[in-house]
């Protein structure tokens, strides 16, 4: 059940170009944004996942041909009344990824809402994603495959049906978005430190780094 | 019980340590039934209790004498020494209720709570979510099991916390059921062991002691942070500016910390240590510890260079060794925070509160 999965690690010295950018997980309460993101970084699962409060913040690494990517990933709240903290979270976000819960038609609603939010409010560039979760669930299926995949078709979204639970596409859905990043070259460097995320009040300014 | 969930955030940085489980006496799950985790860290923790024995002997003594066969005590300055210094297990449930006004609304409304608890039906919103947020609720915790007969919960912990948390959906429809109230509601079961006790507790927290903090906007805890802020600003100016420089908010950093009232944040003992003063002494606690856990920190937190590593270290700073010894904790927390007017206080929370609601309504 704890086995890592085949996210790839840097290997140390000798990478390519270093990118780091943050992510988001926005959703409706208890559609497994923060099992995805367990899953995603340390390939653990927990049936009952503890509610989130506010918001958690993880890192992971993932290795794209001569790229190291690192995501920062902010895992949020899902429940109403901390919507009005959500903006904080992904301001500045150069990702996010959308869950709902293909056993619950509301959940899929949500996450329609929250696309639009993102689409008016957040960096004009960010690259979303969405994840239909529990997968694993499909004998209670509510919510077409179909039909969520033309919905992120219409709203250029990443789209793949995932499960915490099995593994399935958590991987991927994140290697998918590291894909899709724009990563410049002038990163050659290797430092991880300033200037390669979107932030309000970074030090660095202007359009340096390779992420933006 | 803080400790599973830190397992699970600290990402993918390591975190080892040099725990020595299978030599510890410890057994594997706490006395409030918390299980430990696998990195849990036996050799600091035993070493704090070796120490903390004695104390908590002492206080027992202290609290048997002061006590003798009275169920009631007056409030005072002995009084507030003693809560400071911790009230023992035995008596805490039934001093919470005590000192913080709880035990006078029960007796003065018998059956309110068993009113509340057969009242109408919930929206159906309200009542999914806390359904759906039941089985979240300590899930490391042998109390907290689910224990189910045809998908219905059955026994133990959680059949309690979901009736307290319906019963207060019903006293307190403006608030009704906010993420967070089910680990407090959750903590006040475990140390009461009664329904009606912690849904009075639930009532004084949110009535009288934190009256904003759970609300549809939860203006109280977006204005306490923001009053934390402003105390770092003055008392640690080095922190606030680093934490700016690198383009960190307080909400982001503490939002948590209010709104758990450190519950899920900080060890179990010294969470019970806090809410002792909290029922107590007030509100004004939490922003004293809330302020000794950055001030005490600053060259931790100063040391930490990036976005990530500082929100790391915010976390790593609630579970470290000085966060486990909850008696030099609490003894900290007074001393650093200092002479704290109330009024001063109250006027930071005005102001503060008056920035957040004109924020809102751009």
């Amino acid at each position: 059940m704890a086995q890592r999965t085949s996210v790839q690690r840097p290997s140390g010295g000798g990478q390519g170009k270093i990118c780091q950018f943050k992510l988001v997980l926005l959703g409706e309460s208890a559609v497994g944004k923060s099992s995805l993101v367990l899953r995603f970084v340390k390939g653990q699962f927990h049936e009952y996942q503890e509610s989130t409060i506010g918001a958690a913040f993880l890192t992971q690494t993932v290795c794209l041909d001569d790229t190291t990517v690192k995501f920062e990933i902010w895992d949020t709240a899902g429940q109403e009344r901390y919507h009005s903290l959500a903006p904080m979270y992904y301001r500045g976000a150069q990702a996010a990824i959308v869950v709902y819960d293909i056993t619950n038609q509301d959940t899929f609603g949500r996450a329609k809402t929250w696309v639009k939010e993102l689409q008016r409010q957040a960096s004009p560039n960010i690259v979303i994603a969405l994840a239909g979760n529990k997968a694993d669930l499909a004998n209670k299926r509510m919510v077409e495959y179909e039909e969520a995949q033309t919905y992120a078709e219409e709203n250029s979204l990443l789209f793949m049906e995932t499960s915490a639970k099995t593994a399935m596409n958590v991987n991927d859905i994140f290697l998918a978005i590291a894909k899709k990043l724009p990563k410049s070259d002038n990163s050659a460097t290797g430092s991880q430190r300033e200037g390669m995320t979107l932030r309000p009040s970074d030090p660095t300014p202007g359009p340096a780094g390779c992420c933006k | 019980m803080a400790d599973r969930r830190a397992a699970g955030e600290e990402g993918g940085d390591g975190g080892t340590n040099s725990s020595t489980t299978s030599q510890s006496r410890l057994s594997d799950v706490d006395e409030y039934g918390f299980q430990r985790p696998p990195d849990f860290d036996y050799a600091t923790y035993e070493e704090f209790m070796s120490r903390y024995l004695t104390v908590l002997a002492r206080r027992a003594r202290k609290w048997a004498h002061l006590l003798g066969a009275r169920e009631t005590v007056g409030r005072g300055v002995k009084l507030k020494r003693y809560v400071r210094k911790g009230i023992p297990m035995k008596h805490r449930g039934k001093m919470w209720l005590e000192v913080s006004g709880a035990r006078q609304q029960m007796s003065l409304r018998p059956g309110y709570y068993r009113a509340m608890l057969a009242g109408a039906p919930l929206g159906e919103e309200v009542q999914e979510a806390i359904r759906v947020d039941l089985p979240r609720t300590f899930p490391d915790n042998i109390h907290f099991r689910q224990v189910t007969q045809d998908a219905q919960v059955t026994q133990g912990k959680l059949v309690s916390l979901n009736n307290v948390l319906s019963a207060f959906c019903r006293h307190n429809a403006g608030i009704g059921y906010c993420q967070g109230l089910n680990y407090i509601a959750g903590l006040l079961l475990l140390v009461t062991n009664d329904e009606e006790s912690s849904f009075w507790l639930l009532c004084v927290l949110t009535d009288s002691l934190l009256p904003d903090y759970y609300t549809s906007t939860m203006v109280g805890v977006l204005t306490d942070t923001r009053v934390m802020e402003a105390l770092v600003k003055e008392r640690c100016p080095l922190v606030w500016r680093h934490v700016e420089h690198y383009g960190l908010t307080w909400d982001l950093l503490v939002t948590k910390w209010f709104v758990c009232l450190f519950a899920e944040v900080l060890p179990i003992e010294t969470v019970l240590r806090i809410w002792d003063c909290l029922f107590y002494e007030g509100n004004k606690v939490l922003m004293r510890v809330a302020l000794a856990l950055v001030v005490t920190n600053e060259a931790e937190i100063l040391k930490a260079q990036d976005f990530g590593d500082i929100v790391k270290c915010f976390k790593k700073i609630t579970q470290d060794a000085n966060a486990i010894d909850c008696h030099s904790f609490m003894e900290t927390v007074f001393k650093v925070s200092g002479s704290f007017p109330r009024a001063r206080l109250a006027k930071l929370r005005d102001s503060c509160m008056e920035q957040v609601l004109a924020e809102s309504k751009k």
